[in-house]
């Protein structure tokens, strides 16, 4: 499971110095989809929402503005970051609800409680997400070159 | 305690929010073609679906029961689950811009996504409490992620098949998931003794 990577697309936008900053691509499939409106694909949000997603690598490769290069990010990583971001809170949130409900037998008791346990293990998932980013395991990594035309590079979109 | 376990089992197997109550299909057919991407958006649903349920119930008990909205109710929980997705990528953002670049693909996806919408509504049919509100909508949410694992695994086996080219790509999958339907209709049995 650790060698296999989950590839996505990306567009250099603007670099500085030994880093690059990129814009990952849509997939095409993406075009089709019923829930584009609301990714903001079919719509003018697509900009704003990609720029909100720009990342930064380390410019091993000699990138240049325009350049489309594919990135990789390990299996594992992105369930670790999946079960960090989701999981985590989700089951601390479950499980203090749970207790305040079995040891009180209170709403109100178990809503707090629950409240708590979300906020503890968004606290715990900064923490452990700290960590894992300083061992570079969250960021993604250069692999090769994308040729040929991406799907910004049509003339004919609505 | 047994009350909730039979609740989430209940919830998870018997009435499988995919397979058996046929909400979600979009995403259910959308992002099953790997099981990595299965995962992150089966675990991303969980979430959402869960803080929804229990805002949700908090909306009909303190506000729309109260105050005889209940017409409202639907153009109210769309508007809480868009919340939800927007607070929930914000907190992601704030708590970690890498597990945000990451992850965020699969938040915008939620908010469309009728299973969501669903579970709250069916919460309040059922007039499930605070913790039944929440264990039900958890309890579905893994549900509905357990399927989007499986499925994604048979579609990574059949796209290493040869499919006939007329079943080719949608129409093998919806032939796939009718038989994995037909399978966890087994665990009516459970309700059944």
């Amino acid at each position: 499971m650790d060698g296999h990577l989950v590839e996505g697309v990306a567009r250099v936008v603007a670099t500085d110095g030994d880093t690059v900053w990129l814009e990952p691509e849509q997939g095409e499939a993406c075009e089709g989809c019923l829930s584009a409106s609301s990714c903001g694909v079919k719509s003018g949000g697509s900009s704003r929402r990609l720029m909100a997603r720009r990342f930064s690598m380390v410019n091993s490769f000699q990138g240049q503005v325009g350049d489309r290069v594919v990135f990789g990010i390990s299996e594992r990583s992105l369930l670790r970051a999946s079960a960090l971001a989701y999981a985590l809170p989700l089951l601390l949130m479950v499980g203090g609800a749970m207790a305040g409900q079995l040891l009180t037998g209170s709403d109100a008791d178990a809503a707090i409680a629950s409240v708590l346990g979300l906020v503890g293990g968004l606290l715990i998932a900064r923490f452990r997400a700290g960590h894992l980013d300083a061992k570079g395991e969250l960021s993604p990594h250069f692999l090769r070159y994308a040729y040929g035309p991406g799907p910004s590079d049509h003339c004919d979109q609505e | 305690m047994q009350e909730f376990i039979l609740l989430m089992i209940g919830a998870a197997l018997v009435n499988n929010v995919v397979l058996v109550r046929f909400l979600g299909l979009c995403s259910f057919m959308g992002v099953t073609t790997k099981i990595d991407t299965a995962v992150g958006m089966g675990m991303a649903t969980t979430f959402v679906m869960t803080v929804s349920s229990i805002l949700a119930w908090a909306i009909e008990v303190f506000l729309l029961a109260p105050f005889g909205l209940g017409y409202l109710r639907t153009i109210t929980f769309i508007l809480v689950i868009a919340a939800v997705v927007q607070f929930t990528e914000m907190v992601i953002r704030k708590v970690s811009p890498s597990l945000f670049q990451t992850l965020g693909i699969y938040l915008p996806l939620i908010t469309t996504n009728c299973a969501v919408l669903g579970i709250p509504l069916l919460n309040v049919q059922s007039k499930h409490n605070f913790i039944e509100s929440m264990l039900y909508g958890f309890a579905s949410a893994f549900g509905y992620s357990l399927i989007l694992v499986i499925f994604a695994g048979l579609r990574e086996r059949i796209a290493l098949n040869e499919v006939p080219r007329l079943f080719g790509g949608p129409p093998i999958g919806f032939v796939t998931a009718s038989l994995l339907a037909l399978a966890f209709m087994g665990f009516s049995g459970i309700s059944a003794n």
